[in-house]
């Protein structure tokens, strides 16, 4: 008989993990969960959703092949339910494997007594809002998604459908934050832990969102005054502050500043595998350079850098920025400094540096780009650090950082707060907040110039506002400017309710730079969100999920 | 001196008279055969004359006249033919009385083919009706896939190998047994066969026996040396694709179909010099760019890779036996050596192998002991990864035909500049991991000792041990290829150690009461595994040589990884078998086992069968039936378990994941930069030990059981004119339940929620088919030809719910009714050809005229998941193998072939040839890809982005074959002649050819249909000569 028993090793059963001595490792658990991404399968930059899926950026790499689900979602009409095992399907898998982790964590500790464990209400409040988080970006991506909470068998969670109303949908997710919000503590007793301040910025996210409603084929059909109150109330309980200098947000050693209100932790010689680094833009780095490595993905389209243009005001052009395009040098005249924290463009310093190895080795230059002919000489810059920065590691043709990823940066929350103001009518109180930034930016050009760039900055604040139309334009501007790059603007166009417009305007003229976009074009009613991944559908039995329309 | 001969032919055995034995005079065609009664009569023939009496089934007997003018013969029987006895599970039987579907597999031809590979398993392939072998490239000569009678799971197909008695499930131990140690194998088809080897007999067993037997001859030694060298060459095995120029006319019309100018895409590889009009395109001319991304260091190449990549290769393949020993003891040392140089640059294989049986009798015989102990060390480099862990092979094929090997200045080249693929050179892959290895040592082996107790009542204890000590050794310098660096090195050193004993305990009791004949069985095994592995690698080598990479050297970062894991098996067994009068046989089995895989309500299974024989040919009515020699049906009932699943399997269970990425788990690419841990930065250190958890990796099933398989065999063996015409078949149904399996769940479930179950039933039904012709005829011509058939049906009968993720096919189109190795996809109709055709058409994301138009089955106007439908099995209807043997004086000669049919497949150039994929090479079919110029074909319009390559019927095609695998050719050289030598036996010279040449369908595109993993070395064409020496 006993011959016959055989006990894992180095594994244990549930029963031994769900006790009071493990419940802060499981919290940690759930925390590593939320950054558990990959460059095929992103959770924490949304550059593939975000950003090439917009006016910003191309799918870049070696041509549209490479990689070729990204080229599809850029195209919009090439993007299907079935379309391979990268990106979407994967992405949707990493979130629900961090819900997961969130989940039983909650399970475990809901068990325990304050006795057993002193911490319970504030690490349920984290667990709570490390699952809203996720819920969150599922939402943002699919619309409709299975809300899962912690205590569920596998048997009920597989009856969970994604068909709930879409009002609901965002309440159930503004409860975990709302909880977060009530139970979490000021301050942040170890900087990689969710506060009240970050509860808040979620909160004041989510209502904005949720303040621009839609109908079944995702138009917006009302702007809710209420919901847009709560982002004003949520964006005044962020306790942060602008960081002096705009770089300081892509610089290592300025991890968890007073502008980072949320941000997925990485770190390197840790000790794991790689380095528990960040390698979900391991894919975009420049690749002409031995100083970088593989691939060059996610570079800025010629819109982008074109809207980083100014006038002799110092203000942006919204209407007129795209009448010619900065492509050479003596094309840089009058521009946003955002554009030497955002951009690789040829003959400026990159990353801040003029030299790593030999004199002038960090200029950018045309040979940095991988294929000039289809996607352009501009390189990305706010995903890159300096080749000799100690945050960086090389591990096969990839580059991972230590350098944490932002979700929510105070300058987020102050836009996010301007934007209401603004709907609800109160657009001289925003333009105080839009000028915080645009001062911000134009304290920022120590560094590239220090780095040997030809100061061409020209900005300035916006002196007032006129109208609401004006200022809801000066908004989204800053927002395109202030977050270029980030993977936040193809939703900001769906929350605006204007990608359709907006993206086939883009690709109406941007095709005539970029022929690999000749096809390209964005379906109303349909391209605005990603279809439930086909394997997903399948595995529920088919009627279980519903759909996208369109798809 | 002329004189005239005549006597009878009778049989030692009995005395009867053998009608139509053969008599020839040695050195002649002359000769005559034996009438009914025996008699024969040879007029005229020397006086000096030797005359060889041969009959089948009886040991051929040569005889001088001298002089004489009668001369009656009585043959004896051949017990190698008729009275061969051969171990089916615990114990011997013979191969007459065989009642289950057992193949027992004539060794005489392997020995050529396996000492080309080093591996009898790969000689096995297509000779067995019911086994499929598929073969791999690889210098090893591991078998790619094994299958017996089809596949009863989804799981480990792996047959069972108990070889001495001892189980094994490593291919490697058989394959490195040297063919002439090896007594005899036999194939256990059936589950009335294998049944008593019960847990982990549901995918058939091969029982081998090493020679240690005692002869009972006298004082007697024989020394036989084997000597084979071989040249191997993947020529015929390559992809057809396309040379520089025709490259850029591809891309040209890619480009121009996706709406895009290639000179900007391409522009650094190509000048292509086109009209601009996209509506009518006309490329004027395209020439290559004379330096790769413009660097005049190196120049374009056009570069056959494969051809750079593989090169001729050699096998060396010597072994040695001493065997023999006295009627008290025998033993048999055998040694051995193989050689593979590789075919692909820089890989290569190398193995020693010694093998010592040995025994003796004690106390009047009463007692034996004895040994069987196999040893093997193997050093093996196969082929390396890429920096972007691309396999060279893969490589060999895909890279762009513009890059030069070399530069001007004698580096390895790479890919540099816009247009390639961040890809590398294969050549220099291969080159910087020359110094990667893999060790393997096994021992393998057991001493056994049998005692009667009684005349009737043996004893026999047997200690096995199966142990395995496994290094690899992975250096990765750095790289500097083209625009591809690799600027950390890294050595890893990945060791395990696997150690399995089987200690077993038999009775055996042999009664004979008049006609009736009983044996009893009873036994007793336990079975003990245990695994352990360590995984360390260390980084920063300060210096690139082979002998510096030890982890000591290691200036950077470390890991370590490492795992344990372990089952049990606890047995008990039993037979009981019954003859009456030679000619009903019967057998019942029984086996009870216990595995801790299983939890404690499902720990032990139980495992039945039962048998039954009618050798007809013993009846009186048969006896005097000159034209049937041999007739036997045969009937059996068996049930076999499989638990092929992880050693802890059922439990719920969690793990600390401090420091892997997916890549440890599934190795993949990709998965390297996947973070899967537990670990985390809380404190925003950015470095240091980090605080971690558990995670789940699996979900439990406390239930979890068996898989059962119940198989019905019925067989008939047949000889027809003195087994002339020889043969046998089968036909079985099987049927398995609960078949462990590991169903992919639905995301919303989250992090290891995979669990085992017992899903799927399956249905299986086939026959097997071996039909031979053999025959010597009086002018001394050896002729025989061997057929070998068996189809397989396979359906699955029930689906629960829960396990249906795990097979194609949804809810509403499931698999049930059809065979679990069923493609599901989309039916295609051709290509659209016109625009007009694409809007009438339903809506398909990517459409385009040229473009491949989808069925859209469910007719809602939209093309979509909805639109799958079932479109073939891979598993083939038909496998078949033929050889034809002729022997004429001392030469011989046989051929041999074999092939599948009806299955379909995937052959990975089609990948290449009719579509292109914008970085890599394509093969040549893509020159004529669909433009509305050139509509007659079926390669669609070319596009770099909107290739449907999704699972549908235009890249699932029939892939049947027929192979002709080997032929050889052997001389024997006279025995007056070698006698003279030393004493020599037997002294053969031979050559022979594999894997030459191959039929395949009409739309096949690929080059070896065999040849199904790109990213593997292909199956070479090989030519071989070789020696067989006896003393």
């Amino acid at each position: 008989k006993d011959f016959l028993e055989y006990d894992p090793k180095g594994q244990v059963p549930e029963e031994d993990i769900a006790t009071a001595e493990n419940a802060e490792n499981l919290v940690t658990t759930a925390y590593a969960g939320i950054a558990n991404d990959e460059m095929i399968g992103p959770l924490t930059h949304l550059w593939v959703y975000g950003s090439v899926r917009s006016d910003d950026a191309y799918k870049g790499g070696g041509g549209r092949s490479d990689v070729v689900v990204v080229d599809h979602y850029e195209q919009y009409n090439l993007t299907q339910a079935d379309d391979g095992d990268q990106m979407i399907p994967r992405t949707w898998t990493n979130f629900y494997k961090a819900i997961s982790r969130a989940n039983f964590a909650l399970s475990v500790i809901g068990e325990l007594s304050e006795e057993e464990f002193p911490l319970k209400t504030t690490r349920m409040a984290e667990l709570r809002f490390l699952r809203g988080h996720s819920h969150f970006m599922l939402k943002l991506l699919f619309k409709k998604i299975p809300y899962v909470t912690e205590g569920l068998s596998d048997e009920e969670i597989l009856q969970i459908s994604n068909d709930v109303d879409n009002e609901e949908l965002w309440n159930r997710i503004a409860e975990d934050f709302l909880f977060a919000f009530e139970n979490l503590p000021g301050t942040r007793e170890q900087s990689g832990r969710a506060d009240k301040s970050a509860a808040a910025a979620y909160m004041a996210k989510l209502r904005l969102y949720q303040a621009y409603e839609q109908d079944e084929n995702h138009n917006v059909v009302n702007i809710n005054p209420s919901r847009l109150e709560e982002v004003i109330t949520y964006a005044n309980e962020v306790s942060g502050s602008l960081e002096p200098d705009f770089a300081n947000n892509f610089l290592d050693g300025h991890d968890n500043g007073p502008e980072s209100i949320w941000a997925a932790q990485f770190s390197v010689n840790d000790g794991t595998e790689v380095g528990r680094a960040s390698y979900v833009t391991g894919l975009n780095s420049p690749h002409g350079t031995s100083l970088y490595g593989c691939c060059g993905f996610h570079l800025p389209s010629q819109n982008m850098v074109n809207a980083f243009k100014t006038g002799a005001d110092g203000l942006p052009l919204p209407d007129h920025f795209n009448a010619s395009d900065m492509i050479d040098p003596e094309d840089f005249t009058s521009v946003d400094p955002r554009l030497d924290h955002t951009i690789g463009v040829p003959g400026r310093p990159f990353k801040y540096r003029n030299t790593v190895n030999e004199e002038g080795d960090m200029i950018y230059r045309t040979s940095w780009a991988r294929d000039p002919g289809v996607y352009g000489f501009f390189g990305n810059m706010k995903e890159q650090q300096a080749p000799d920065c100690s945050c960086f590691v090389k591990e096969g043709p990839f580059i991972g950082t230590s350098k944490n990823i932002d979700f929510i940066r105070y300058a987020d929350v102050l836009l996010f707060k301007a934007e209401a103001l603004i709907q609800l009518g109160r657009y001289n109180e925003a333009l105080p907040i839009i000028n915080e930034l645009r001062e911000r930016a134009a304290a920022s050009t120590a560094r590239p110039i220090e780095a040997g760039a030809s100061n061409i900055y020209n900005i300035e604040p916006y002196p007032s506002f006129s109208s609401k139309e004006e200022a809801l334009k000066a908004l989204k501007f800053e927002r395109r400017l202030e977050f270029a790059m980030e993977g936040h603007r193809f939703f900001d166009l769906v929350r605006w309710g204007e990608a359709a417009a907006v993206l086939n305007a883009y690709l109406n003229e941007e095709k005539t730079k970029r022929d690999f976009l000749a096809n390209a074009r964005f379906t109303a009613g349909r391209d605005e969100y990603y279809p439930i991944p086909q394997r997903e559908i399948d595995f529920t039995g088919g009627g279980l999920y519903k759909q996208n329309p369109g798809y | 001196q002329e004189t005239g001969v005549n006597g009878t032919v009778t049989s030692s055995e009995d005395g009867l008279p053998l009608p139509g034995a053969s008599i020839l005079v040695k050195g002649t065609t002359k000769g005559t055969v034996s009438d009914f009664d025996g008699n024969y009569s040879l007029p005229d023939i020397p006086g000096g004359a030797i005359l060889v009496f041969s009959y089948v089934g009886f040991v051929t007997k040569e005889i001088p006249v001298n002089g004489k003018t009668q001369i009656n013969i009585a043959l004896d029987t051949d017990s190698q033919q008729l009275d061969e006895v051969v171990i089916v599970g615990y114990t011997r039987e013979r191969k007459v009385e065989m009642t289950g579907a057992i193949s027992v597999v004539d060794m005489a031809p392997l020995e050529g083919q396996s000492m080309s590979s080093g591996s009898t398993m790969q000689a096995l392939q297509g000779r067995v009706p019911g086994l499929f072998v598929e073969k791999s490239g690889d210098p090893t000569g591991a078998s790619s896939r094994i299958l017996i009678r089809g596949v009863s799971t989804l799981g480990d197909n792996n047959p069972l190998y108990v070889i001495d008695g001892v189980p094994t499930v490593r291919p490697e131990v058989f394959a490195s047994i040297n063919p002439s140690a090896i007594e005899s194998v036999q194939v256990l088809k059936d589950a009335s066969a294998s049944s008593i080897y019960g847990a982990r007999a549901a995918n058939g067993v091969i029982v081998v026996s090493t020679k240690n037997s005692t002869r009972g001859e006298g004082e007697k030694f024989s020394i036989s040396i084997n000597s084979n060298i071989s040249v191997l060459s993947e020529k015929k095995q390559r992809y057809d694709m396309l040379n520089a120029q025709q490259r850029g006319e591809a891309l040209w019309r890619a480009s121009v179909n996706d709406g895009a100018d290639p000179n900007n895409a391409y522009g650094e590889i190509y000048d292509f010099n086109w009209n601009g009009d996209f509506t009518s395109p006309v490329l004027n001319s395209v020439s290559v760019q004379p330096y790769v991304g413009g660097n005049t260091d190196v120049p374009a190449g056009d570069t056959d890779w494969q051809k750079e990549t593989y090169e001729t290769g050699y096998v060396y393949n010597n072994d040695v036996s001493i065997s023999g020993g006295t009627d008290k003891s025998f033993m048999l040392l055998n040694l051995g050596y193989l050689k593979n140089t590789g075919i692909l640059k820089y890989t290569g294989y190398e193995r020693y192998s010694a093998r010592f049986n040995g025994n003796v009798k004690l106390f009047k015989d009463k007692v034996r002991v004895g040994i069987n102990t196999q040893l093997f060390t193997s050093n093996e480099t196969l082929a390396s990864p890429d920096v972007g862990s691309a396999p060279t092979p893969g490589l060999a094929i895909t890279l762009a035909p513009t890059i030069p090997v070399f530069t001007a200045t004698g580096e390895y080249a790479g890919p540099i500049g816009s247009g390639y693929s961040d890809r590398n050179n294969p050549v220099y892959m291969q080159y910087i991991n020359r110094w990667d290895n893999t060790e393997r040592t096994t021992l393998f082996g057991n001493v056994f000792a049998e005692a009667d107790i009684f005349s009737n009542l043996t004893f026999r204890t047997s200690v096995g041990i199966d142990h395995n000590r496994f290094h690899r050794k992975d250096i990765e310098t750095t790289v500097q290829n083209g625009f591809i660096t690799r600027s950390v090195n890294k050595l890893t050193h990945d060791t395990n150690d696997y150690t399995s004993f089987t200690f077993t305990n038999t009775l055996n009791y042999e009664l004979k009461l008049g006609d009736h004949r009983i044996g009893v069985l009873l036994g007793t095994e336990a079975i003990r595994t245990d695994f352990n592995s360590i995984v360390s690698s260390g980084q920063g080598f300060a210096i690139e040589t082979g002998d510096y990479f030890t982890l000591g050297a290691a200036s950077g970062n470390r890991t370590t990884d490492g795992t344990s894991t372990g089952s049990r098996l606890w047995s008990q067994f039993g037979k009981l078998s019954y003859a009456f009068a030679d000619k009903y046989l019967a057998s019942f089995t029984l086996r009870r086992d216990g595995s801790s895989r299983f939890g404690d309500d499902n720990r032990y299974g139980y495992f039945p069968a039962a048998t039954a024989g009618w050798r007809i040919n013993r009846e009186e009515f048969l006896k005097e039936n000159n034209t049937i020699s041999d007739l036997k049906i045969r009937a059996g009932y068996g049930e076999v378990g499989n638990q092929s699943i992880g050693d802890v399997a059922r439990f719920g269970l969690y793990e600390a994941r401090y420091g892997p990425n997916q890549n440890v788990y599934v190795p993949d690419f990709f998965n390297i930069y996947y973070n899967v841990g537990t670990a985390y930065d809380l404190n925003g250190n950015n470095t240091g030990n980090l605080p971690s958890g558990f995670v789940s990796i699996q979900a439990a099933n406390s239930g979890l059981k068996w898989e059962e398989t119940r198989e019905m065999n019925v067989g008939l063996d047949f000889g027809f004119f003195q087994n002339k015409i020889a043969g046998s078949f089968d036909y079985f149904v099987r049927n398995t339940e609960g078949i462990l399996i590991q169903p992919p769940v639905a995301s919303v479930l989250g992090e290891g929620r995979q669990r085992f179950l017992n899903g799927a039933s399956t249905r299986t039904k086939g026959w097997e088919l071996s039909l031979a012709y053999s025959d010597t005829y009086e002018n001394g011509l050896y002729f025989a030809v061997s057929t070998n058939f068996g189809a397989f049906k396979d359906k699955i009968t029930e689906l629960p719910e829960e396990v249906r993720t795990a097979y194609p096919g949804t809810a509403e189109n499931s698999i049930i009714g059809h065979s679990q190795f069923s493609i599901y996809g989309y039916k295609t109709d051709g290509l659209f050809q016109s625009r007009e055709e694409v809007e009438a058409h339903a809506t398909q994301v990517g459409a385009r005229p040229g473009g491949i138009k989808f069925v859209d089955l469910n007719e809602d106007g939209i093309i979509n998941a909805d639109d799958r439908d079932f479109l073939g099995t891979t598993l083939p209807d038909l496998e078949y193998g033929i050889r034809i043997d002729l022997g004429y004086k001392n030469f011989d000669l046989s051929v041999f072939g074999s092939g599948v049919t009806g299955r379909i497949g995937i052959d990975p150039y089609i990948f290449w040839n009719n579509f292109v994929q914008g970085r890599e090479n394509a093969g040549l079919g893509v020159l004529n890809a669909w433009t509305p110029e050139n509509t007659d074909t079926d390669i669609p319009s070319l596009s770099l982005v909107n290739n449907d390559t999704q699972d549908s019927d235009y890249v699932y095609r029939n892939n049947s074959y027929f192979k002709l695998r080997n032929a050889q050719l052997g001389y024997n050289l006279p025995k007056e002649l070698i006698e003279k030598w030393g004493g020599m036996t037997n002294l053969r010279f031979y050559m022979q050819g594999e894997n030459l040449f191959w039929i395949t369908p009409k739309n096949f595109v690929g080059a070896d249909p065999e040849r199904t993993n790109v990213n593997a070395i292909p199956v070479p064409t090989t030519f071989s000569l070789g020696i067989n020496i006896g003393f």
